[in-house]
């Protein structure tokens, strides 16, 4: 008994200096993005956010159009993703049979542990001249009344960067929908195919049962998106212009620091941009973050 | 039902097997980013550096990506030469940022596209000093991607250039390009202008020849690592990161125009443009025309302790010559005046002083690179005596 209380206090001990550790570094990240971009903000205010304009020359920088980017393409992405990942996620947990199950998860798993350049490379030289000639081309010259695809598309634009980010995050969100498809209890679609359902009523009970936690993977989905450097960088066209249409040249803020943070140093101001720049991502992840809890607990209230 | 689900899983694994293989084939044929790896070679035994050597050790350097192949292929060669003796690492992270870890002395030397801007030249200047010289000659070639005119045919002026990255001549067929070429016959399609899109000294160098060629380049944009290009704000400008992306950009891309460096040119097969040179003469980037540009050059370089930011590269772009190719460049090394480590001294002088002389050499230049004549590689030679 002795014993227990003590190992139960040592285990508390180890818990909370972990927990601290990562609050402390999360914290330190929150200060330094502070502190490092504060100059650009003392410097531009809130112009900083509102401009469109990026000017090593005369060191004049504004973040708007890779915000914009940001949110489109993310945007994009997890349109794309959302019945992509949980198809895959039905799909592997209820029709493929069982022997090839494990195969089929091993290897969506590594998909999401590929390094982004390879998404990168790939997203440039195949998927994009694709793209271009199969989808964005047509839908502008037959489509090209519609705003949305009213410009003539180049290989490399937001859609390109959204549509690779949809590929990059499918593995991620599917294997949490999996998982907590997995872990839906079996009574319940005992209980369901005892009354007659069929497999696909069946599946929609279940997913509905587990749409906190398809929500929840859809959100850190998103936050991969959102933060995507490399991949995007290849594939965005990096043209600080505000986008007017889906197949416009663009930025986003994670593609600018991939970019730019390389020689950033050679200037006065360009860091703390760079750092303000990931500060208001920082932000936007959070906001994104509070509303996906927000929904999710009310979905969860309602059930 | 089951024999269903085979079924299905057959034709899904022939898709995927047949998406892949079609696809594979495209992927490697080009992704041609050069890979340079270190050569793995077993240390040497204690014995033979004994006998052999007085010093060994590493030393770090980091910056230039461009730099990067030819740096890492003379310490590879160098590493052999000395028997494991001398090792060399460098970090391809970007002149920015190897200027920035040389200044807080993280690391021995640094690569650089450009040499040190003036501010900091005078910093070090308070604080031993330092030594900055070129180590390797680069070209930076327009490429262009007009289905019916061949490369080396299509023939531009500066001023020509800085008006397409202006956006003020906007279609192939414009009178401005019509007139430079008589016998091509030129679509009229629009044009798209390819940059780089991360901060390099290729585009700083680029936008120099433009800034000289061109008074409304330099008054409306300038010249810097990365610069704000008017063609974005019309929306026929795409960024590329790295030539990688330069060159994909301009292939997939009809009609446009982009400029890489000469190497990369050259490896995935982009068609360049010629280039109006001061002497009046369309020239491409060949032995003759960048052995010409370097001897106008010599004269006008300072030595290796001096100040080079004046000098380059707005004086090093668009040489006098009649055979001078316009857009020809250096990549520099800058080392610290002072060590604190004798030993490292050494094994610095020994490295540079073999890249400058043997380094220089046919064999160990890294196809696409140009050697340094030798009166340019002097101007190291002779900085790397202030060493102490």
């Amino acid at each position: 008994m002795r014993w227990s209380v003590k190992g139960m206090k040592v285990f508390y001990a180890v818990l909370i200096f972990f927990t601290f550790t990562s609050l402390i570094i999360i914290a330190g990240i929150a200060v330094s993005l502070i502190t490092v971009s504060s100059p650009i903000f003392m410097k531009y205010g809130l112009d900083f956010v509102l401009k469109s304009v990026w000017n090593p020359v005369t060191e004049d920088y504004g973040i708007l159009p890779a915000l914009l980017g940001t949110l489109m393409t993310s945007t994009i992405a997890i349109l794309i993703a959302t019945p992509l990942a949980i198809s895959l996620a039905v799909f592997s947990s209820e029709i493929i049979p069982q022997r090839f199950r494990s195969f089929m998860n091993s290897i969506s798993d590594l998909m999401a542990s590929l390094p982004s350049v390879i998404y990168g490379l790939w997203g440039l030289y195949v998927l994009a001249p694709i793209l271009h000639n199969y989808i964005m081309l047509p839908l502008h010259n037959y489509l090209g009344f519609i705003p949305l695809f009213s410009t003539k598309p180049t290989p490399t634009n937001l859609f390109t960067a959204g549509v690779l980010l949809a590929i990059m995050i499918v593995p991620f969100a599917s294997s949490i929908v999996r998982e907590a498809y997995a872990a839906a209890p079996y009574n319940l679609k005992e209980a369901a195919y005892s009354i007659g359902m069929t497999k696909w009523e069946v599946t929609k009970i279940t997913l509905g049962y587990i749409k906190s936690a398809i929500f929840a993977g859809l959100f850190l989905a998103l936050g991969r998106a959102m933060g995507e450097t490399v991949a995007v960088a290849m594939v965005v066209g990096n043209v600080p212009n505000i986008p007017k249409s889906l197949f416009d040249v663009g930025y986003t803020i994670s593609s600018l620091i991939a970019n730019q943070f390389p020689n950033a140093q050679a200037y006065e101001y360009m860091v703390p941009a760079l750092y303000g720049g990931a500060t208001l991502l920082f932000l936007v992840g959070l906001i994104m973050n509070l509303v996906g809890l927000y929904f999710v607990r009310k979905v969860m209230i309602k059930s | 039902m089951r024999a269903n689900r085979i079924l299905i899983l057959v034709i899904v694994s022939i898709i995927v097997v047949v998406i892949g293989l079609i696809l594979s084939p495209r992927l490697v044929t080009h992704v041609t980013t050069p890979i340079t790896a270190m050569t793995t070679q077993a240390p040497p035994t204690t014995e033979e550096a004994k006998t052999e050597a007085i010093y060994y050790g590493t030393i770090n350097g980091a910056g230039a990506t461009y730099l990067n192949p030819q740096m890492q292929a003379w310490a590879s060669k160098f590493y052999e030469l000395t028997k494991g003796r001398v090792k060399v690492n460098y970090q391809s992270i970007g002149s920015g940022a190897g200027q920035a870890n040389f200044r807080e002395g993280l690391i021995d030397f640094a690569g650089s596209d450009p040499p040190l801007k003036k501010d900091i030249y005078n910093e070090f200047q308070t604080k031993g000093g330092i030594i900055q010289f070129p180590v390797i000659v680069g070209t930076i070639v327009v490429v262009h991607n007009i289905p019916n005119v061949d490369s080396g045919k299509l023939k531009l002026t500066g001023e020509v250039i800085a008006r397409i990255y202006l956006g003020e001549i906007t279609y192939w067929d414009d009178q401005r390009i019509k007139e430079l070429n008589p016998d091509l016959d030129l679509p009229h399609e629009k044009i798209i202008a390819i940059h780089r899109s991360d901060g390099s000294g290729t585009t700083r160098v680029f936008t120099a020849y433009l800034s000289k060629v061109s008074k409304d380049w330099k008054e409306k944009v300038g010249s810097d690592f990365t610069v704000q290009w008017p063609v974005d704000q019309l929306g026929n400008g795409v960024g590329g990161k790295g030539n990688e992306g330069v060159a994909a950009a301009v292939m997939q891309n009809q009609y446009s125009i982009g400029y890489v460096e000469t190497a990369y040119a050259h490896e995935v097969g982009l068609k360049t443009a010629l280039i109006k040179n001061r002497g009046g003469q369309y020239v491409l980037p060949t032995e003759k025309s960048v052995k010409s540009a370097l001897t106008a050059l010599t004269s006008i370089l300072p030595k290796a302790d001096e100040d080079w930011s004046d000098i380059f590269p707005d004086e090093i772009v668009d040489p006098a010559g009649p055979d001078s190719y316009p857009i020809t460049s250096f990549s520099f090394v800058i080392l610290r005046q002072k060590y604190d480590d004798p030993v490292k001294i050494s094994l610095l002088k020994e490295f540079f002083e073999w890249v400058l002389t043997e380094g220089q050499k046919k064999e160990n230049i890294v196809p696409g690179y140009e050697p340094l004549p030798p009166e340019v590689a002097r101007i190291g030679l002779e900085g790397l005596k202030l060493l102490r």
